[in-house]
């Protein structure tokens, strides 16, 4: 959960952040290349092995903030890509916990790599900001986004839906 | 009969006594009235943990009774925990130690890496070394850093998620009203 984990390490190698501003919420999305992704991974020690497996997925660093003055409940269940019309299925934390257990990987990368996550779920205070990083599998085109958030304290609010068409995975240079 | 009910009548004034004692004797803060950041965090007693720190000195959590524990979660990889840490430190100089305990824990980095980065960021603070991550999964902090606050009779009080400047007033004066009880 790297909420907070804009690194600067990361931030320094940032493409053009993209950006969905509502009135009670903005998210901010930043696409990461493979290579920025391998090299953060790599400098943290990560084996190999499971640098080439990250290698191979989209990266987008998603920062949000919380500009109303109710709480906000985020529940990555809720969101929901597609690319031209068919969903792409993102992998659940659990399911990359699993992975480095069956690969075997040291538990301190294990650890490292599930708080650069954004998490599954969380809620946000008025003017709270939190964030990490969304993998996804790698696709080329523009990702469609479609999500929805609860509010409230009880989450009985009115729900806030997203609907942002610009996302893409970043590439490596030529 | 009458006895009856005038025992129940002490038996509730007792009650409502011990609420109100409660109620007041613990660190009471409302939430509305908290510094930015800093949430309401009961989860009752803090788990305990045993670590070395970065001179392979072991602590031990529960060590700390009596006192109000700054207990801190970061990684070096973490802009906000780079930009926070300063303020931690000059949050400790200016606090007394034998109220407030500062427990930083770094998640799942080794001894190399958090030696370069507190000596050029908080040379004054030591951390312990959570190398493998369990203690942090354990207290599952909503991201890095988070710091809890802990109570002197080992209670869980408070979470601050995210980087803040502690060294400003408003955190300073909190953290000190907190040491008052």
């Amino acid at each position: 959960m790297l909420s907070l984990i804009f690194s600067a390490a990361l931030a320094a190698q940032t493409t053009a952040p993209l950006a969905v501003v509502k009135e009670q919420l903005t998210i901010e999305f930043a696409p990461r290349t493979p290579e920025q992704m391998a090299s953060f991974y790599e400098a943290r020690g990560f084996p190999e092995t499971m640098r080439d497996i990250l290698k191979k997925q989209c990266f987008i660093t998603v920062g949000i903030t919380n500009t109303s003055q109710q709480k906000i409940w985020l529940n990555l269940a809720d969101w929901k890509f597609s690319v031209n019309g068919q969903a792409i299925k993102r992998e659940h934390r659990e399911q990359w916990k699993q992975r480095w257990q069956a690969m075997d990987i040291p538990l301190r990368y294990q650890s490292t790599f599930r708080w650069t996550l954004i998490p599954e779920t969380l809620d946000y205070l008025p003017g709270e900001h939190e964030g990490g990083n969304l993998v996804l599998p790698f696709s080329k085109g523009k990702i469609t986004l479609d999500a929805t958030f609860a509010t409230g304290d009880n989450k009985q609010g009115e729900p806030i839906h997203i609907h942002y068409d610009q996302l893409y995975c970043a590439e490596d240079a030529q | 009969m009458k006895s009856h009910i005038l025992k129940a009548a002490q038996g509730l004034a007792m009650l409502s006594a011990l609420l109100l004692i409660l109620l007041s004797g613990g660190a009471v803060a409302k939430e509305s009235a908290l510094p930015f950041g800093i949430r309401e965090y009961d989860i009752g007693q803090a788990p305990n943990f045993e670590l070395a720190d970065i001179d392979g000195e072991m602590f031990n959590l529960e060590s700390t009774r009596g006192r109000w524990v700054f207990l801190h979660f970061w990684a070096s990889w973490c802009g906000p925990c780079r930009e926070e840490m300063p303020t931690i430190q000059a949050l400790s100089e200016n606090i007394d130690e034998d109220k407030l305990h500062f427990v930083l824990v770094n998640a799942a980095e080794d001894e190399d890496t958090i030696f370069k980065f507190l000596g050029i960021v908080a040379p004054n603070l030591t951390s312990m070394m959570d190398m493998d991550g369990q203690i942090t999964e354990i207290w599952k902090p909503r991201g890095l850093p988070t710091t809890f606050l802990i109570d002197p009779e080992g209670r869980v009080r408070y979470q601050a998620v995210g980087g803040r400047d502690w060294h400003e007033k408003v955190y300073t004066e909190f953290i000190k009203s907190l040491l008052t009880y």
